[in-house]
């Protein structure tokens, strides 16, 4: 199955992002964001669907999304 | 002999059964180094971290983000005094600080900053006036304890708050004694609350808080890694983790949220109401005793008593009282300046701090033996 990653900033964003997506009911996982999607260690969330909405709703909470990427799971 | 623990302003003592076991568990439980790797044990104690973040902000009315996990609240204090006071600042502490306090504001001094002491007077009017004298353009930031180690007095924050934020001064408050104990939370005006985790929070030692509003970000004094921005040099520029460098102690925050929830849960007014009615009945039996001087240089005060026996040093009635099975503090409680404030030097004082787990039956059991030594010596 094919999910979005979100890059966020650290794994407490990512944290946050999930408890708040969760929260309203979205599918959301944390997962370390790889190598060619950001540099560092950073952290992102796995969605399934609507990667425009849910980046919508992380910026409005205050979680910036550095970078966003494909997986096939 | 059964000891009766009566040194809770140290660290409270017993933990709460919720705390010991939140505490043994937790090194199996949460053996993944959290916010570190891609695995499910990182994920996992990364999860109770971010979970435990979200309980201390929520009692500190901050955000998860902004609540940084230390080592204790001297370790807090550092991190806030020295990353944001500047050489050639001006710093304002209050003559009841801890060392906690004083010896990081001594050592920026020595690098070219301006340490002005607002004494601390009997009334909350004639302590705010002194502040308010000092607080005048050039004042980069204030420090003052949410209620003193020595006596328990409690301090007009809020008014130090309103002040700091009129002349556009950063505020930090010591809430080593406070927290857990009263209510204090960034809605107070302050701009950084440290604290301790193993005192009124009832976390294992090894803990502690740095709560932000978010309005200042401190440079650092410690750079490593923080799992975030690996790829750069330059220390990571966003809270928390600019400021957690290293490993967490995963056990010692697991033991903390659950100490933060035991207090929610039996409630800070209660356990106030409990450990001031406490403090009452020593007090009252206090006064009773001729050559007992009590020291309360104010009006409130967190469940806190000092108090000496004329003749006899603190740190022989304190050791006398350990022979005979009760904890309490003798000395300086490594706040020398409040002791020349309360004019208390070289010999300090004995400092009895009651928690949740004491009994009127422990506090009389302990005035009976003040009352002994007090009558026939050691």
């Amino acid at each position: 199955m094919k999910y979005t990653l979100l890059a966020v900033s650290s794994i407490t964003y990512a944290m946050k992002a999930k408890k708040l997506l969760n929260g309203m009911g979205i599918f959301c996982e944390v997962s370390k964001t790889p190598k060619n999607l950001a540099s560092g260690c950073g952290y992102s969330v796995r969605i399934r669907d609507n990667p425009d909405y849910v980046a919508g709703i992380l910026e409005k909470n205050g979680i910036a999304v550095k970078d966003r990427g494909t997986v096939e799971m | 002999m059964k000891m009766v623990y009566f040194d809770n302003a140290a660290t409270t003592y017993p933990k709460p059964p919720s705390v010991v076991k939140a505490t043994a568990e937790a090194p199996v439980k949460y053996g993944g180094n959290p916010g570190r790797s891609g695995h499910a044990y990182s994920y996992n104690s990364a999860a109770m971290v971010y979970d435990a973040r979200c309980t201390a902000a929520g009692m500190f009315k901050s955000s998860p983000e902004n609540t940084v996990f230390t080592g204790n609240c001297t370790h807090s204090l550092n991190l806030a005094i020295k990353g944001i006071v500047r050489p050639h600042d001006r710093l304002v502490i209050s003559s009841m600080e801890h060392n906690s306090v004083a010896r990081p504001a001594y050592a920026l001094s020595k690098g070219g900053v301006t340490v002005d002491v607002a004494v601390v007077g009997k009334t909350d009017e004639e302590t705010l006036k002194n502040f308010h004298r000092l607080i005048t353009p050039g004042v980069r930031c204030v420090v003052c304890t949410a209620a003193n180690n020595v006596t328990g007095r409690i301090m007009p924050i809020r008014e130090i708050a309103d002040m700091c934020r009129c002349m556009g001064v950063c505020f930090i408050v010591d809430g080593a004694q406070a927290c857990g104990i009263i209510p204090l939370s960034l809605d107070d005006g302050m701009n950084f609350i440290c604290t301790a985790g193993h005192k009124g929070l009832y976390g294992v030692t090894g803990t502690g808080l740095l709560i932000s509003d978010g309005k200042y970000v401190p440079e650092t004094i410690i750079e490593g890694g923080t799992g975030a921005t690996s790829a750069e040099l330059e220390q990571t520029g966003f809270m928390p983790e600019r400021l957690e460098s290293g490993t967490l102690n995963t056990v010692g925050i697991a033991s903390l949220k659950a100490g933060i929830d035991y207090v929610n849960s039996y409630g800070m007014d209660d356990i106030f109401y409990h450990e001031q009615s406490l403090c009452e009945i020593l007090l009252d039996g206090l006064k009773g005793i001729d050559n007992v001087t009590v020291y309360r240089n104010g009006n409130h005060f967190v469940p806190i008593v000092s108090f000496n026996i004329e003749g006899i040093s603190s740190s022989a009635v304190s050791g006398a009282l350990s022979e005979r099975g009760f904890a309490l503090r003798g000395g300086l409680h490594c706040a020398p300046l409040a002791h020349k404030t309360l004019g208390t030097l070289p010999e300090g004082t004995v400092r009895f701090s009651p928690s949740v787990f004491n009994s009127e039956t422990d506090v009389k059991k302990l005035l009976t033996e003040v009352k002994k030594i007090s009558k026939d010596g050691l």
